[in-house]
């Protein structure tokens, strides 16, 4: 229905068939920790094979297989390919490109730190993760997030050079982060302009 | 012959400095058993594994995990004691493997794997996670095997400072196994392939260190500081299997070879004395 980026088609969540439809509840009202009321994302990049997500650099150094490492916990059907990405993966890479420039090497995403749908086990809450744009950092170059300190270090870093983001605070009790760093840009959604069906005259 | 057995086990005990020790065994060749202080509790260290196997084996045969899953893995775990973040440290794990996934994640069966064959502390405090404690006691629960008492993942300090802690008893431990020999633990097909993973252990300096070499054996050791233990199935050739469960309490700071040597010595003991009926 929509351009693509880099060879992803775009999908109304709503025009998904009833399995996806259920798992993702897309463009549905959601209440946040504060008691606002937000929006799940609508729009999606269709991954449909586990070669295509491994190819797919959504910006030079984040590839589409990084958002998509989940575990058991993800709903059955989003288990399998096709796959789907929130589109404001997008220029969230491009936030997370960012980071790494600052920090000066390969930034790696933990598995179901990148998306997760709204069925996800770990979605209790309306996590950013559930509108691709929130990464869980468990490694730096060769440093693995473990400890205060090294979190703790590189979520200065992040919040002095990546405008508007937002960092977990480091902790080792519930709602903490212990073994990761998380950064999120809040609940971002982005609807990708249409290709037109007819040039105007 | 039997009270025989037990006085010279004890001796074997005292002799080796520890300061309990406790010995149930138990012939599926014609049903004999041989039962020492077998109810009496211990620290089941790292004995406690073969019942996060169990579990997980059950809630796949159940319906509840997929075989092939893959499930992440993190260094991040809660305390029993007081809800707050623990990790394990892989300077005192026997596994350095799993640690190369964190943050990745791993296939269950192959995390089962390396919980029961270098008792990756790691991979079992994953599990424990994943299945949760409730289940893992329903588990046993549903076996009808009484001396195996889970609370907790591995390595929680702060628990253990508290007190609390996983047990078992030796007479828990081999009836746990026998189950798993005899084909009754969960399914056939899930004991099996549990024995199977047992039979891969890589830790033999306990009962199959006593045995003639060569001897196939499907055993789980367990060992921190107070305490040293090793549970098995033996298959010796041309005959049906035993089970046999040696544990043992010490005091801390021991050499620890020789807390291993008292486990083999008291495994070649009843296996010529017990098993092959010979006389002391």
């Amino acid at each position: 229905m929509a351009d693509g980026v880099r060879g992803l088609k775009v999908v109304d969540g709503l025009e998904l068939p009833r399995p996806y439809r259920e798992a993702l509840r897309p463009g549905e009202l959601v209440r946040d920790a504060a008691g606002r009321t937000v929006q799940l994302p609508r729009y999606f990049y269709e991954v449909a094979s586990w070669e295509k997500a491994l190819e797919t650099e959504l910006s030079p150094h984040f590839g589409a297989f990084e958002f998509l490492d989940i575990d058991l916990r993800e709903a059955e059907p989003l288990r399998a390919f096709p796959r789907y990405l929130p589109c404001a993966v997008v220029p969230f890479a491009a936030v997370l490109e960012r980071f790494r420039d600052a920090v000066g090497g390969p930034v790696r995403i933990a598995a179901n730190g990148g998306y997760r749908s709204p069925s996800h086990a770990l979605s209790q809450d309306t996590s950013p993760h559930l509108w691709g744009a929130a990464a869980d950092i468990y490694r730096i170059g060769g440093e693995y997030l473990e400890g205060a300190d090294r979190i703790r270090r590189y979520a200065e870093l992040a919040q002095r050079t990546v405008p508007g983001v937002w960092v977990r605070p480091v902790g080792d009790g519930v709602g903490g982060a212990f073994d990761h760093l998380h950064l999120d840009l809040g609940y971002v959604t982005l609807v990708p302009r249409a290709k037109r069906l007819k040039e105007p005259e | 012959m039997s009270g025989e057995l037990v006085e010279d086990i004890e001796e074997l005990a005292s002799d080796a400095g520890a300061s309990a020790v406790a010995v149930a065994a138990h012939d599926l060749m014609d049903g004999r058993s041989l039962e020492l202080h077998a109810d009496r509790w211990f620290h089941a260290a790292s004995t406690i594994k073969v019942a996060v196997l169990l579990a997980l084996y059950d809630a796949i045969e159940r319906g509840e995990l997929p075989e092939d899953a893959r499930v992440h893995v993190r260094n991040q775990f809660t305390s029993l004691a007081d809800s707050r973040y623990y990790r394990v440290d892989a300077s005192r794990d026997g596994n350095e493997v799993v640690y190369g996934y964190v943050g990745r994640t791993m296939r269950i069966r192959d995390l089962a794997h390396h919980m029961i064959v270098t008792s990756s502390n790691l991979a079992t405090n994953v599990l424990v996670e994943l299945l949760g404690p409730e289940a893992i006691r329903a588990s046993l629960a549903r076996q009808g095997v009484e001396g195996v008492e889970f609370r907790r993942g591995v390595e929680d300090d702060r628990a253990w400072e508290a007190g609390i802690n996983n047990r078992v008893t030796a007479a828990g431990l081999t009836e746990l196994l026998r189950q798993v020999a005899e084909g009754t633990a969960v399914s056939e097909s899930a004991s099996s392939e549990m024995l199977e993973v047992l039979l891969d252990q890589r830790f033999v300096s306990g009962i199959p260190a006593g045995l003639p070499e060569g001897t196939r054996v499907a055993n789980k050791t367990g060992e921190i500081s107070t305490v040293v233990h090793d549970a098995g199935v033996v298959y010796l050739p041309d005959r049906d299997p035993y089970v046999l469960a040696v544990l043992t309490e010490w005091n801390e700071d021991g050499d620890t070879s020789r807390r291993r040597k008292l486990i083999a010595d008291i495994s070649k003991l009843v296996l010529e004395r017990f098993v092959e009926r010979k006389d002391g």
